[in-house]
């Protein structure tokens, strides 16, 4: 009997040179993980949905993949691992140590449309520290970000900060909000150009000339972020730094649905990497400490994840 | 801060690589890019070469499919392109859309033979290439439709009876004309984009937003 090899789309076998070098990839991540402190979680890859989903970041819904279990319940495949970590360590914060630091690794599985290089399967890498209420972690997540990203070989990397919600007030005279968002986040320039200059200046430059056109609050954390990205750009040289508030345009945003769990739980400082010319981000995160606040728990906590196939890919594709 | 978000371009020192729409967009944007100084001298639209060089321009030009030219520029392999943005509502790529070009702009179009307009509640067999565009139209009208796909000359379908109906772009009607077809009803404006990778956003800043400034200024996009 002759057996097909063909496996469903969006997944991958690796064999031989492949698999150890994901393996040795993962394994050297790891060790500087734990260098730094973080400890491991091993989390399930099955969960029941209603919980899950409530607390599901920017249109995972659409991507979970849910079935029936065999008793009846509904359950979905794990397509996110920071809130099924917040869920689970939200109960127990009062008696966790803080700050306290975490790692995880595993699959995660998303429904994509068909199309060049989409994975449905991601082998991924995270990490999160929740810390006691009001503590920045951002640079310590950022550094450690930085440092996994530096072990990979290959080309260049390219990390974009921005800030969630960063445009909300800006928008606040717009008639229709949410659509100028998804326009701000393609950079159309007309559209911006229509409310304002300031927003025409995050559009082509990624900052506004005057930071106070994006409300006192959100100007002052602007403030902060760009005095931490000139200290890690003066101490990581070897990574192209950007500021870009467009890039990170509607998460975050209190003008996207919070309702249909459409909004992303991130609402502080967000950041995503790239390597080569690929557009496909290898990896990203923020803070998020308004998914705890809903699961009734008050801390601050940031967390990223690396996707260490398209780590892997970029790096060894390098700049054409 | 502007200077470090601006620093990669230098840093990279590479060539921009643009994408041009072979067919129907191809002149209007060759022109649109001369009016805004970006001269092009020597580009060949006529011969084989798919990809021409300009190393004065500091520039590689790649000659692709209008259907094509999404997916290339989305996965990097072009910083930037134009392509329709009919083509663009069927190809659901993460990409930016700057700036639409003026000139070469044309309709989407419900096209049939005079008077055959569906009537509520009726069933038509409908032609077409652009499946995510018909499946949306379709969605808010008051008749339904098998849809069926047709990879070119769509409009073929009504004249010799395959089908009903057909949704394909319409520029002057002059071919609908032709083959005594009328167009029923306008689906939506469809421009010419300039698109650009996000990461190649980020690399060559400077340069992009450079020529979209000379792209508005020379008043062929907006």
């Amino acid at each position: 009997m002759r057996v097909s090899a063909e496996l469903p789309l969006g997944v991958a076998s690796l064999f031989g040179a492949a698999a150890r070098e994901r393996r040795r990839l993962e394994t050297d991540l790891v060790t500087l993980l734990e260098a730094r402190g973080f400890e491991e979680v091993i989390l399930p890859i099955l969960d029941y949905v209603d919980p899950y989903e409530a607390i599901l970041g920017p249109g995972a819904r659409s991507e979970l993949y849910r079935f029936t279990g065999r008793e009846g319940e509904t359950l979905a495949l794990r397509s996110d691992f920071t809130p099924m970590l917040a869920r689970l360590l939200a109960p127990r914060v009062p008696v966790l140590e803080l700050p306290a630091r975490f790692f995880y690794r595993g699959d995660v599985v998303r429904y994509r449309e068909p199309r060049v290089g989409a994975r449905r399967e991601m082998y991924q890498l995270g990490t999160e520290i929740v810390a006691p209420p009001g503590e920045s972690s951002e640079r310590e997540a950022l550094e450690a970000f930085v440092e996994l990203l530096d072990r990979v070989p290959g080309p260049r990397p390219r990390i974009v900060l921005g800030l969630a919600g960063a445009l909300d007030e800006l928008l606040g005279r717009a008639e229709d909000p949410a659509r100028l968002l998804e326009a701000i986040g393609r950079r159309e320039r007309a559209a911006a150009r229509n409310l304002s200059s300031a927003l025409l200046e995050v559009v082509e430059g990624g900052v506004p000339s005057d930071p106070s056109a994006l409300g006192s609050t959100m100007a002052a954390q602007l403030g902060d972020l760009q005095t931490t990205l000139a200290e890690l750009s003066g101490r990581y040289t070897g990574i192209d730094w950007e500021l870009d508030l467009a890039e990170f345009a509607a998460t975050g945003s209190r003008f996207v649905d919070d309702s249909a769990g459409a909004r992303s739980y991130y609402d502080g400082v967000v950041f995503r990497a790239y390597l080569g010319r690929e557009a496909t981000p290898v990896g990203g995160g923020g803070r998020y400490d308004r998914l705890f606040e809903r699961l009734g728990a008050n801390v601050s906590a940031v967390g990223f994840s690396l996707g260490l196939d398209g780590l892997l890919a970029a790096s060894q594709g390098g700049d054409r | 801060m502007r200077d470090l978000m601006q620093s990669s371009d230098t840093q990279r020192g590479s060539r921009l690589r643009l994408a041009l729409p072979k067919g129907r967009n191809l002149k209007p944007t060759v022109k649109a890019l001369r009016a805004a100084g970006i001269a092009l001298e020597g580009l060949d639209l006529d011969g084989r070469a798919l990809r021409q060089e300009f190393p004065k321009e500091g520039l590689e030009v790649l000659l692709l499919k209008n259907w094509d030219l999404p997916v290339y520029v989305e996965h990097g392999v072009a910083d930037l392109g134009i392509v329709g943005s009919d083509v663009l509502a069927e190809v659901d790529g993460d990409l930016l859309i700057p700036l639409r070009l003026r000139d070469g702009r044309c309709r989407l179009s419900l096209i049939g033979r005079p008077g055959s307009f569906p009537q509520p509640g009726m069933q038509v067999r409908l032609a077409t290439k652009y499946l995510a565009a018909a499946r949306k139209y379709l969605a808010g009208a008051a008749f339904s439709a098998e849809v069926f796909p047709l990879g070119g000359s769509v409009e073929l379908a009504p004249f010799l009876d395959l089908a009903d109906l057909a949704i394909d772009i319409v520029q002057t009607g002059a071919t609908l004309a032709a083959h005594g077809l009328v167009e029923l009803e306008t689906i939506e404006e469809v421009a010419p984009c300039v698109v650009v990778n996000r990461a190649g956003f980020q690399a060559h800043r400077r340069r992009i937003n450079e020529w979209m400034d000379g792209l508005e200024r020379a008043e062929v996009a907006s």
